[in-house]
């Protein structure tokens, strides 16, 4: 298996002198291909901020991140957000869908950022559409969809253009557990049938329950590292 | 386009703030358009009554006549002259004139007067002459019944002089030989107002001002009319590199009236100020709007950052959000002004009183309708809607992705 992710000494701080608050102090990290890991821990205990660290939205205090063998944490920022587009799928916690886009449109839109031939993106629209079970509905707003039926939009959008990692925070949290339950399925079985690695920042036992990795993270450091087969 | 479909979307979100802004924009297309047709259509109008009255669209003189005008600075070869011009299609007519500044006498009165040799008929097709004649009959080439030379007066010298139409009028001038010139005349017909342009003027035919001024065939001017008083700059250039003579010089109306025109040009620069403040207003409106639009998205563009889009592409998104408004904006704001400014066009604002510019009388105000009257007011729309933008369409390109996905 290759290392999908590598952190080496990641560290970041916020504030100066007397405010100065680490959220993350040392952390050394590999996230191998096709795993399916679950970061969890209090809050304050710098899982949000390792995943944005990760998916290059923030840049560290010291430390290094490679993703794929890439050094992330030293790109401009025009070259982050095409590492972003080709590389990263974001699920965020409150979906964040574009609200004026239909659910085929949103998830479109990245494929027309990589210049993605117009046959090709709405062959696979359709084919994940179908894989988040929300055949019927591409034409909907997100207004016009329920919070499950929005988040299932947020992963066939991180899915679609195929990333090398999908990262996920909190993405049950505003969802009922049947919801919840049933979103996490689907994505288990997507990260098993095309073997995307995805990291999730969670609370949730559900998440935890699926999890092959677990890492447990207090006060910016790593207190634990729990591999299990599912 | 997702990028054009996204930019349309995202204006019908708030319907009644894009709705307001367009009012607004669309107003200030209204104002623009309607002090642009004023102003042109006003100016046109004017320079149309001022040309047509007695300058003519562009003149011909012996060289530096028109500084300092002399009896002697005459054009030779006028007839050959005037059949080449005619041949341009862009002139409806030449007319020739020759000017003797004469001493006129009659009814125990003397009085100074401009003395003016006219071709009768060329100079009918060439300015408003014959229309002003308001007494007797406008004047021909031949003789009078009683055997002298008719001449036309204007109204304050035939007044002070106390001659009506079928009196005699003499004129003393210098003749081009030296001697001096004397002659009697009868007075064929009153022409003008008290005010007006040919208020001391006397006008002779070519003939009778030739014979008093003991003139071979020379004139002093050539006046000729084109189509339109905005090809006369280009045509009189044309004009004096065709003719190839030094000593000639070809004038335009704006050379030959530099004083109007000047202060045509200035009042000009005074109603461009009172746009500049009109579009300024407009514009804090639009800044407003497209402020307030991206402030409200600020987690929006945050996850459009952080799923790749470039800074530029959030930029263009602004862009063409502003651009649509403002297409929208000159096309409500045109569909309002066309048939105001066709109105004015035709009918006009009638002065309560004619003012009177240069013993010109002008009696009504007139709009116009020309692309420059429908496309510059768009293009200072789009513009400064474009201009204002980029203050909102840079910071939104700069956000920070992470900062704008932590925004409420």
């Amino acid at each position: 298996m290759s290392h999908v992710i590598e952190t080496k000494k990641l560290c970041r701080s916020f504030g100066k002198e007397e405010t100065l608050v680490k959220a993350l102090s040392d952390v050394n990290l590999i996230i191998e291909e096709g795993e399916f890991t679950a970061i969890i821990g209090p809050s304050g205990s710098g899982k949000s901020t390792l995943l944005q660290l990760v998916g290059g939205l923030d840049e560290p205090t010291s430390g290094d991140i490679f993703l794929d063998s890439k050094k992330i944490s030293q790109m401009s920022g025009t070259e982050l957000s095409d590492f972003r587009r080709d590389h990263i799928g974001f699920i965020f916690q409150a979906y964040n869908l574009i609200p004026v886009l239909s659910a085929e449109e949103n998830i479109e839109y990245i494929m027309l950022l990589q210049n993605v031939p117009a046959q090709e993106r709405s062959k696979r629209v359709k084919e994940i559409l179908q894989a988040v079970g929300l055949q019927g509905k591409e034409n909907r707003r997100p207004a016009q969809l329920s919070g499950g039926q929005q988040q299932r939009v947020a992963v066939a959008r991180a899915m679609v253009s195929q990333p090398r990692l999908i990262l996920a925070d909190e993405p049950t949290a505003n969802l009922d557990s049947h919801t919840g339950a049933a979103l996490l399925d689907m994505m288990k079985q997507l990260n098993e049938k095309e073997n995307m690695t995805f990291v999730f920042s969670t609370h949730d036992p559900m998440v935890m329950e699926r999890a092959n990795r677990i890492i447990k993270l207090h006060d910016g450091c790593i207190v634990g590292d729990e591999r299990r087969s599912a | 386009m997702l990028i054009l479909k996204l930019a349309l979307r995202n204006i019908q979100r708030n319907r009644r703030r894009s709705l307001l802004t367009v009012l607004s924009m669309g107003g200030g297309y209204f104002l623009l358009s309607l002090m642009l047709s004023m102003t042109e259509g006003s100016y046109s109008n004017m320079i149309d009554l001022f040309t047509r009255d007695h300058t003519g669209h562009v003149q011909i003189h012996k060289s530096n006549y028109l500084d300092r005008p002399s009896l002697f600075k005459r054009i030779n070869n006028s007839a050959a002259l005037i059949a080449l011009i005619q041949e341009d299609p862009q002139v409806v007519s030449v007319t020739a004139r020759i000017y003797g500044p004469s001493l006129a006498y009659g009814k125990n009165k003397t009085f100074p007067a401009n003395v003016i040799g006219i071709d009768p008929q060329r100079e009918s097709a060439t300015t408003y002459l014959k229309k002003k004649v308001n007494q007797g009959v406008y004047l021909s080439n031949g003789m009078t019944v009683n055997g002298y030379f008719p001449a036309m007066m204007g109204k304050a010298l035939a007044k002070n002089l106390h001659l009506n139409v079928g009196d005699e009028l003499v004129l003393i001038s210098q003749g081009v030989d030296g001697s001096i010139a004397n002659d009697i005349f009868e007075v064929v017909a009153i022409v003008g107002t008290s005010e007006s342009y040919e208020r001391m003027n006397v006008y002779l035919s070519l003939n009778g001002m030739r014979q008093f001024l003991s003139m071979g065939g020379q004139v002093h001017e050539l006046v000729i009319s084109l189509h339109h008083h905005s090809l006369a700059q280009k045509f009189s250039e044309n004009l004096q590199s065709t003719l190839q003579q030094d000593d000639l010089k070809v004038s335009s109306w704006q050379q030959v009236e530099k004083v109007f025109y000047k202060s045509m040009q200035l009042d000009k620069k005074g109603n461009y100020v009172s746009m500049g403040i009109i579009i300024f207003i407009v514009s804090i409106g639009v800044l407003n709007t497209v402020l307030m639009g991206t402030l409200e998205r600020t987690r929006e563009f945050g996850v459009l950052r952080a799923i790749g889009t470039q800074p530029v592409g959030i930029f263009k998104l602004i862009m063409l959000e502003s651009l649509f408004l403002s297409l929208v904006s000159c096309f409500s704001g045109l569909l309002v002004s066309l048939p105001v400014n066709y109105w004015l066009t035709v009918e006009g604002i009638a002065m309560p009183q004619p003012v009177d510019m240069g013993g010109v009388l002008f009696e009504s105000m007139r709009g116009e309708i020309s692309w420059f009257t429908i496309g510059v007011p768009a293009l200072v729309v789009i513009g400064s809607t474009l201009l204002v933008s980029l203050i909102p369409g840079i910071r939104a390109a700069r956000i920070s992705p992470l900062q704008a996905l932590q925004a409420v």
